[in-house]
């Protein structure tokens, strides 16, 4: 498929924000841990700007943006139009939590819909490309969980940022822990990226030229795609990469999204340092683009079986 | 979709398509000027041409020298009775007629995201570059409920242009239908069976192959 920069930078803006959150609310769901002046004047606003950040990318994936109002009505089938529904949904239980935290305790209902609506944005999210039955690399529950993972480590490396500017002395006590988990996070993220390329690549395709055309015969090839320009079909279902970027591109992912910052929470463990946190994050995010424009690469549609040769 | 609901569908004979792509400009022509238009054409004269079109006509071949056959193989729209396009659709935009099984695309309410053409596996829906929505066979399905039309031309454009007449038109619910019937005694199949999506489109096998076959083994 061709990687979709809209989609991209949704993805990964929004999925940083659902970890922060995520944890947030799971560090809150007994009684409120986390003062109330770090989630008004830091955590919140900043789990916010990056949702809408997501948002706003999201619309130009739209050939009409102006009728997206339109995309909530077919929540019944569309995890589409789930998603379309998620979003602000998330939106808004993270506005009512900051009024909440402005004037006083935040009720525990609030916590558990934020638990809630961060986790069905994950799901949304990922069964868009997960429900896609013909798409191989896409139909299979790891992407769900590639999505929450990385999700979750990217937004823990940002919550302990977070922490780390904020300053408090009685948080700053348990910074080695934080490395730890956000190293682990990281770590299983890395294996289950690994663990998906593998799968990927031992793929068979269930679809080929004999059942696409039911020709009966050995040796099937296309002599003509039936056109000489370019087309829809040409453009949306391929990455036209060589596959030297895409090799190349594949160890960028590694050392960016996982091993970097796994080398730099690593070290944060024994030295905590504002600057390791934001470098890890920083490099993490890089590669994190990378990765969503990866996921988009690998996947084989198999209308690109009527599409490939021109005569 | 029960089945005494009726399901109009095209049949396609591999036997007799010769490759002429008249279905082809025929689709493009009637679909532009009508009611599914304009399919847009840019650059169309210049070095990289791209345009919008329901209908393909493609070649393969199969066999190894001498013993090759080439077949030239038309692709639209295949209006599936389960279409994976329909229920991911966001908009609610495309949908399955229920009076007689067309797949189709309300253009003003669809916002262009693409994602159904990433649910069908035969790439049968083409994004309009300039209008920037969906777009993808209508069956001519302002021509075949026509009023103005005369009775005989009450058929989507590609089956009046054929001449070869590979294209058979019809309800492939009703038993009765030429198109049933040509499926039903020539072995007509379907494309990409494994995926259920039912397609109601059918395709007609070359027979001649048999017969070769059949006229080797005797020898």
């Amino acid at each position: 498929m061709r990687p979709q920069f809209s989609i991209i930078f949704f993805t990964t803006l929004a999925g940083m924000a659902q970890g922060l959150l995520f944890f947030i609310a799971l560090a809150n769901l007994h009684s409120q841990t986390t003062p109330s002046t770090f989630l008004t004047n830091i955590a919140l606003p900043v789990a916010f700007v990056l949702l809408s950040l997501g948002l706003v990318a999201s619309f130009f994936h739209l050939g009409h943006p102006e009728r997206a109002w339109r995309a909530a009505m077919m929540w019944r089938t569309s995890w589409l139009s789930r998603e379309v529904i998620a979003l602000p949904a998330l939106m808004a239980v993270t506005i009512a939590i900051y009024f909440y935290a402005c004037t006083g305790e935040v009720p525990q209902w609030l916590w558990l819909a934020l638990l809630f609506t961060t986790a069905a944005l994950w799901v949304c999210t990922a069964k868009i490309y997960q429900c896609i039955r013909f798409i191989q690399e896409w139909s299979h529950p790891s992407t769900l969980t590639n999505f929450i993972l990385l999700g979750m480590a990217s937004g823990w490396i940002l919550l302990e940022l977070l922490i780390a500017i904020w300053g408090d002395t009685s948080i700053q006590m348990i910074d080695a822990p934080l490395s730890i988990i956000a190293f682990l996070l990281l770590f299983l993220a890395f294996n289950l990226k690994l663990w998906i390329w593998r799968r990927n690549r031992a793929l068979k395709p269930i679809s080929n030229l004999a059942t696409a055309t039911g020709i009966k015969g050995s040796n099937i090839r296309q002599t003509s795609m039936g056109l000489m320009g370019g087309s829809f079909n040409t453009r949306e279902f391929f990455h036209h990469q060589t596959d030297r970027v895409i090799a190349n591109l594949r160890k960028i992912i590694l050392l960016c999204a996982y091993v970097i910052p796994m080398i730099l929470m690593a070290y944060a463990i024994t030295y905590p340092n504002i600057l390791v946190i934001a470098l890890a994050l920083l490099i993490n995010y890089l590669g994190l683009l990378a990765e969503r424009w990866m996921f988009f690469a690998e996947a084989n549609h198999p209308q690109n079986l009527y599409y490939q040769r021109v005569s | 979709m029960s089945k005494k609901n009726k399901q109009l569908a095209l049949v396609i004979d591999l036997n007799v398509c010769v490759g002429c792509h008249a279905c082809v400009t025929s689709c493009k022509e009637w679909n532009t000027s009508g009611s599914a238009g304009p399919l847009t054409d840019l650059n169309a004269y210049g070095a990289n041409p791209s345009g919008t079109f329901f209908n393909r006509v493609q070649t393969f071949e199969a066999g190894t020298f001498p013993n090759t056959q080439t077949v030239h193989f038309p692709k639209s729209c295949l209006h599936c009775e389960e279409p994976p396009c329909v229920p991911v659709c966001p908009t609610g935009a495309s949908y399955k007629r229920k009076e007689d099984g067309i797949v189709l695309v309300d253009y003003d309410k669809c916002i262009g995201c693409s994602y159904c053409s990433w649910a069908c596996p035969y790439g049968a829906r083409e994004l309009d570059q300039e209008r920037q929505v969906m777009t993808k066979c209508t069956l001519c399905v302002d021509r075949i409920y026509s009023e103005t039309l005369p009775e005989a031309e009450k058929k989507p454009a590609c089956v009046l242009a054929c001449p070869t007449s590979a294209r058979i038109f019809g309800d492939v619910h009703d038993p009765e239908s030429a198109a049933s019937k040509a499926i039903e005694e020539r072995s007509g199949y379907a494309l990409m069976p494994e995926w259920e999506t039912q397609p109601a489109n059918h395709y007609l096998p070359r027979s001649i192959i048999e017969t070769i076959n059949a006229a080797r083994n005797e020898k």
